[in-house]
């Protein structure tokens, strides 16, 4: 994990935010919350509005475009907000503000709640890719070998039943993990298609080896193997959901 | 032309005509696509094309800076289909509930341009056919020669009605205003496209909550309509009405003599007051005017000076230049701590 000074903590009001430079194009809101700090996507997850244009009374931001707002302590959506914010963890130390490279595992919502041994174990085992526009990960009826987590770029998502295709697709965003069925067993073949919209940088992780780290870890295991299948439920009752 | 509109809970499918917008014809169809202003300034309605051609007539819109045109994103309120698409939107799409007021594109005739001040002229429209609307909402008006709508919200509230009343303010360099200010132009008689009605902010009895109305200049407009729609109801019998009505100067303030009566309707409910930007209150106007109240300052500063301790069970409408629906915005949620989804307004930038 790398630590970036992004800056001091004298250059961010009291219960303020301002926007600052991480390095390499990167622009993060910086925000101060008492005697804590956190980090941000500078613009709004809706239209790429400057977050730091908008409202902050030291507990909730608001996006002056739409009034989406969000919790400052974890980014959560509040009230219209359809989407959270992207979160980067920060390390206050002698009055600077470190941003540390973050964990897209961590932004996965099937891995939220996972032991940080864990995660670096799924960390260890996974393949980083990148991936030009148009490029088809798998198709249905291709063997299921892999799971992948979207670190940045654009999947769309097509979910297909028997001969039948949905009409819907689905642009999976950041932290989306998608390729599922290579965690369960007796399903050797794709029953959905994935195709990059754009450039897309990905997490690759071998079915058969994350059951491996979950199986070392049987309270996260249960966790993610809990969540994972209400969200096949929610792919049942909602066709075309994901 | 088959649309098929990829949301984010789920797919809706639609027909529309040769030319006809994306926007409008999902509108019609009852499917409550994402749009503020559908006169291509704001960019919510952006969609992102995955397959098919459209056309765009107006490519310099204002509302392209929030695009990534590289990427295939377009406005659905300026662009129609020239085969079948499929666009997807990053929003959740729901159907509108029976009974919304769909809206469809129509024509009308002027039938009458007054002058309310030097710069604010109040139009009326026939519309070819009766017209159902909710308090609030605006239309999309397109004069011959100038091409796409822009919005006005109406001003009066009828059921199935053919009347439309709208507040025109003369805007520098706006091709509407220019024909219609210019005493060469002849203005009544002229036929004019409709479409509509549009906008969420709109207000029923059914909200059952204390209204405030923070309007600057021709953003009043809605607010007429909405306390037309109270007066109907006899809503300020029961439930309170605080309206704040910003203008430069006393020559610049109109509906006066309108906004008194309802006043005078709702004498213990209802209060009304003008605010005056540039101008010191004058004992005359405060005699000429008995209904109302006169405060001298900006209309956000004079709202939230008088609303304090006043904000339980409110609901507020915005309506005005952009600056001052968005002063009125922080104050709502920064000092009353009113939440968003009791703020109501159409963003028109």
């Amino acid at each position: 994990m790398t630590r970036t000074p992004i800056c001091l903590t004298s250059d961010i009001p009291s219960n303020g935010m301002k926007e600052c430079e991480a390095g390499g194009g990167l622009k993060l809101l910086i925000a101060n919350s008492g005697d804590d700090y956190f980090a941000y996507q500078a613009v709004c997850p809706h239209q790429d509005v400057p977050l730091c244009e908008g409202l902050y009374d030291g507990s909730v931001l608001t996006c002056h475009q739409h009034l989406w707002q969000w919790d400052i302590r974890t980014g959560a959506a509040i009230g219209l907000a359809e989407a959270p914010l992207g979160f980067y963890e920060v390390k206050v130390e002698d009055g600077k503000v470190y941003v540390l490279a973050p964990s897209v595992l961590k932004l996965a919502a099937l891995f939220a709640g996972l032991s940080e041994a864990t995660l670096a174990e799924l960390e260890r085992i996974a393949v980083r890719e990148t991936v030009t526009a148009g490029v088809a990960l798998y198709r249905i009826g291709d063997p299921t070998e892999d799971i992948y987590v979207l670190v940045s770029g654009r999947v769309n998502f097509v979910i297909g039943r028997e001969e039948r295709t949905t009409a819907a697709g689905f642009a999976l965003k950041k932290g989306e993990v998608f390729g599922w069925n290579a965690l369960l067993d007796q399903y050797p073949h794709r029953i959905a298609a994935a195709t990059c919209l754009e450039e897309s940088t990905l997490l690759r992780i071998n079915g058969r080896q994350m059951i491996r780290v979950l199986e070392a870890d049987p309270a996260g295991g249960f966790l993610v193997m809990r969540r994972l299948s209400s969200q096949i439920n929610r792919y049942l009752v909602t066709s075309g959901a994901k | 032309m088959k649309i098929q509109v990829n949301a984010r809970n789920r797919a809706f499918q639609f027909e529309a005509q040769d030319k006809e917008q994306v926007l409008f014809s999902g509108l019609r169809s009852g499917i409550d696509l994402p749009y503020e202003c559908a006169t291509g300034t704001c960019g919510t309605c952006k969609a992102k094309l995955i397959e098919g051609k459209i056309y765009d007539p107006w490519p310099e819109a204002p509302g392209h800076r929030y695009l990534k045109r590289e990427q295939g994103e377009f406005l659905m309120c300026q662009c129609a289909a020239r085969t079948d698409i499929t666009v997807e939107v990053g929003n959740f799409v729901y159907s509108m509930n029976p009974g919304a007021c769909l809206p469809r594109s129509e024509f009308g005739v002027i039938r009458g341009a007054t002058r309310l001040t030097h710069d604010v002229i109040g139009l009326k429209i026939e519309a070819d056919t009766p017209q159902d609307f909710d308090a609030g909402q605006f239309m999309g008006l397109a004069i011959p020669g100038v091409p796409g709508y822009r919005g006005y919200s109406m001003v009066n509230f009828e059921r199935r009605t053919r009347r439309l009343e709208f507040v025109i303010k003369k805007k520098p360099d706006g091709r509407i205003s220019e024909w219609l200010f210019n005493p060469a132009s002849t203005v009544e008689g002229t036929a004019v496209g409709l479409i509509g009605p549009l906008g969420h902010a709109t207000f029923f009895p059914g909200l059952a909550r204390n209204i405030l109305c923070i309007a600057g200049g021709s953003g009043i407009a809605g607010m007429m309509a909405i306390l037309a729609r109270g007066l109907q109801e006899r809503y300020f019998d029961q439930y309170k009405g605080f309206v704040f009505f910003g203008v430069r100067t006393m020559a610049d303030a109109f509906y006066l003599e309108e906004l008194s009566r309802f006043r005078q309707a709702f004498e213990r409910n209802l209060r009304i007051v003008v605010a005056l930007s540039d101008e010191d209150v004058t004992p005359e106007c405060r005699q000429q005017h008995p209904a109302l109240e006169f405060e001298k300052g900006m209309v956000h500063e004079v709202a939230a000076r008088l609303m304090k301790g006043q904000y339980q069970n409110v609901r507020a409408y915005l309506a005005g230049p952009p600056p001052a629906v968005d002063a009125a915005i922080r104050t709502l949620i920064v000092e009353a701590k009113l939440t968003t989804d009791n703020i109501a307004y159409d963003k028109f930038s």
